[in-house]
Parts: C-alpha cells; structure tokens; sequence
C-alpha cells in the first residue's frame, strides 16, 4: 500500500538522519505508522528558544495525496498568533496548499519557521470562539489564508457581516 | 432558499460544508471514471441538446474530430488528460518515445538542481518511468487504460507533472512573473496553484507543461463566445500538434481526428 510504503520511508529517513531539533518518538508509532508524536525544540535564536513542544500527526489511506492531520498536544501548546489553545495550526500547507512532494519533515521545518518568525507571543484573534465550535480535526476547519492574518472562515464570515447579506449555508 | 440565514456561533458550519463537498467529491468519482472510454463525438450533441449556443458549437466540433474521452473533473483532469492522450500516441511513435523518455529521465536532475527534496520527488519519478517504460514496451491500450483508472498510479503521474511545471516556471521565473496574478512570485504561485492536487490548470500551466516537454497540444475551447465556431490555440504557438484536447469551463477532455 502506498501509504505504509511512503510513510515506512519518511520514518526510517527521520529516525536515521533528523534534522536539528526535531525528533520522532519511533516507540510510540504503532503497527499501521497511522499516527506519529515528534518533538519540536523552539529554534535558538527565536522567543521559543529552549521550549519544547510536541507535534501529533494523524495520516489517512490517502496519504499522501491527501495532507496529514497536524496538532499540538502535550503541556505545551506554543503561545503563537496562527497557533491556538487547542493545539490547532492555521497554515496552508497543512490544507489548501498541501502537495504530495511534501513530507513530515518540511511540516516540521515549516512549524519550526513558522514560530521562528513570530515577534511576539499571543493567541489568535478568534481563539475563544474557534476552541468551542471547532471539530476535533483541524482538517475540517475552512481555514482563511490572508497574507500575514489567518482566520477560521467562521470568524471571517462573522467579520463581513455574514447573516445581513442572507447567505444560506 | 427558505428562511433567512441567522448566524449562530455555537454551530460548526464547516463541517456541513465540507461534508456536503465531500459527497459531491464522491458523485463525480462513482458516475465518470478518471480515463473514460472512447465515444463518438455525437454524444457531445446529444448532451447539449437543450442549449443552442453549444449544440451549434458540438456540430461545428464535428468537422474536425470523430471521437472523445472524457476525463474525471478532478482538478486534475488537464494533466491526466494530457498524460493519457501523449502516451497513447508513443505507444505507435518510437523515435517520439525515444525522445521524450531521454527528457523524462533527465527531468528528475532539472527538479533536484531546484531544490525539490530527493526523498519525495524519487517515488514520483520511479512510477513515471515505470508507466513510460511499460508504454515502451508497447503494452497493450487497455493496459494503459487501467493504469490512468488505478487512482494509485494515476495520481503518482499527475504528481510528477505537476511537478515539472512548477520546475519549469520556477526555472523561467524571470519570464512567467509577468503572467503570475495576485501580487504573488512565481514560487508562491507553484506552491499555491500547480503542485498542491486537485488545482485546475490555466494557459501558464498548459505552456509550462508543453515547453517543459517539448509536446505540442491544441485545445479546443467550447465557450460562450460569439460565433459558433470553436476556437483552437496550439501550444508551444506555431507548432503541429501531437494531442488534441478539449477544454469547456473548467474541464479538459481528450479529443481524437
């Protein structure tokens, strides 16, 4: 099956040749490699230098044609604008710009940088709303991309004024 | 539409959406195979029996091409389309596959000199030559046929053209950031709109694609314009063309003479 395959390959890769700060917890990966933990360290240099984060990743059959489920979990969800209370990322490559050439690694590498830019630490803007209705998977979320601004679409809907303009969903 | 829409911010509305998405998603893949079978061209007719504007323009269509395959509409259909009809060609063209396996073959050095990560890009390329390689062998076209429809091979080939279109935009970025809309560069517009699955392709895909190859197309656009006839581009301009397909508001199909 090309996912096992695929996944077999990404794990022996990480396990053999990490990258600086990354580390998969290859004990914890069960029969099927369906579901991944990976440590993240804060990068040095950047506010989360020293922090240690943990990474879960969820794969369906289809990977990876289809992305990966990605979420914080652990003790420490980063403190973080596109980052929320409930361990969800808003970044597009975990969606809309997910792309099969993509592995668990440059997710990786691409969350590291993603905090790595940040200036300072706060939460989303609709964290509050977002952690109450979301679903459980991030992947079910309609995720809004605008430059440096991420938004769940229900807060972008809520923004425009949605219900004056009497669109049915 | 009923009653008006009320926001309530205790429901979660886009996993009604999404759901509603993903069986829409399941309808088309159950009613149209992703490489269909070859039909006559007066089928087209028939299905647009009711609009004048595209009945006049399928008879019109009719003196130039006999047949037509339809294409799963995927967001992947130009490649795929593109793909099946080019090897369907090699299959009875020796020096034209002698040509193009030299470029595939030295396409996956072109990708890693860009930067694409080895490690992803190498399972992509092994299942393109694979496939070409069996096309080499002159297997039969119902064997191809089944290879376009298994959804595993098939997507490991859209993949790898998607792949060297972004290379190829990537390589002539200098030219290409000029047809690039949205304030985006060249590499933000491959990451966003050709290597990401199910994005649909425009002209700057086609050209990218057909240069990267050195395939010649012609498409032929079935649209609303004014007159009735259907106008054709060929791309690389100036060029005869190998494969014909045929593109109606978002769709690509295959086209034969």
């Amino acid at each position: 099956m090309a996912m096992e395959k695929r996944l077999q390959k990404e794990l022996q890769a990480l396990v053999n040749d990490p990258p600086v700060g990354i580390k998969v917890d290859a004990d914890q990966i069960g029969q099927n490699l369906s579901e991944w933990l990976v440590n993240v360290d804060g990068a040095p240099g950047s506010i989360y230098n020293g922090e240690k984060f943990q990474l879960q990743f969820k794969f369906g059959s289809r990977y990876p044609f289809e992305s990966p489920q990605v979420v914080f979990v652990g003790p420490n969800i980063p403190v973080h604008p596109h980052v929320y209370s409930n361990g969800h990322i808003c970044l597009s490559i975990l969606t809309d710009d997910w792309s099969p050439a993509l592995s668990v690694q440059s997710v990786c590498l691409s969350v590291v940088s993603m905090l790595s830019s940040c200036k300072e630490k706060k939460r989303p803007p609709d964290n509050a709303i977002y952690v109450k209705t979301c679903s459980k998977n991030p992947k079910k979320t309609r995720w809004w991309y605008h430059g440096k601004q991420c938004y769940h679409s229900e807060y972008k809907t809520s923004l425009l004024g949605m219900s004056s303009m009497g669109i049915n969903t | 539409m009923s009653s008006e829409f009320k926001y309530d911010p205790e429901v979660n509305y886009d996993e009604a959406t999404m759901a509603q998405q993903r069986q829409i998603e399941k309808e088309v893949a159950t009613k149209q195979q992703l490489i269909g079978p070859q039909e006559d061209l007066s089928q087209l007719e028939m299905e647009f029996a009711e609009d004048a504007v595209y009945f006049q323009k399928t008879k019109c269509l009719q003196k130039k091409y006999s047949h037509m395959r339809r294409t799963r509409g995927d967001g992947n259909c130009f490649y795929r389309a593109f793909c099946f009809a080019y090897f369907e060609t090699l299959l009875h063209n020796r020096t034209e596959y002698d040509r193009f396996k030299d470029i595939a073959a030295r396409s996956k050095e072109m990708l890693l000199s860009l930067g694409f990560p080895q490690f992803t890009l190498e399972d992509f390329h092994d299942v393109f030559m694979e496939v070409l390689e069996k096309v080499g062998s002159q297997c039969a076209l119902d064997d191809l046929l089944d290879t376009f429809n298994d959804q595993g091979h098939s997507d490991y080939l859209v993949v790898y053209l998607r792949l060297l279109v972004s290379g190829h935009l990537q390589k002539e970025d200098e030219f290409y950031s000029n047809f690039v809309e949205g304030g985006r560069s060249v590499q933000e517009f491959c990451s966003q709109e050709v290597e990401p699955m199910g994005k649909e392709s425009d002209h700057i895909h086609i050209s990218a694609l057909t240069a990267a190859t050195g395939v010649s197309i012609q498409v032929e656009y079935l649209d609303r314009g004014s007159d009735d006839s259907v106008i054709g581009h060929v791309f690389p301009e100036g060029t005869t063309p190998q494969i014909y397909l045929l593109y109606k508001p978002g769709h690509y199909d295959i086209l034969y003479k």
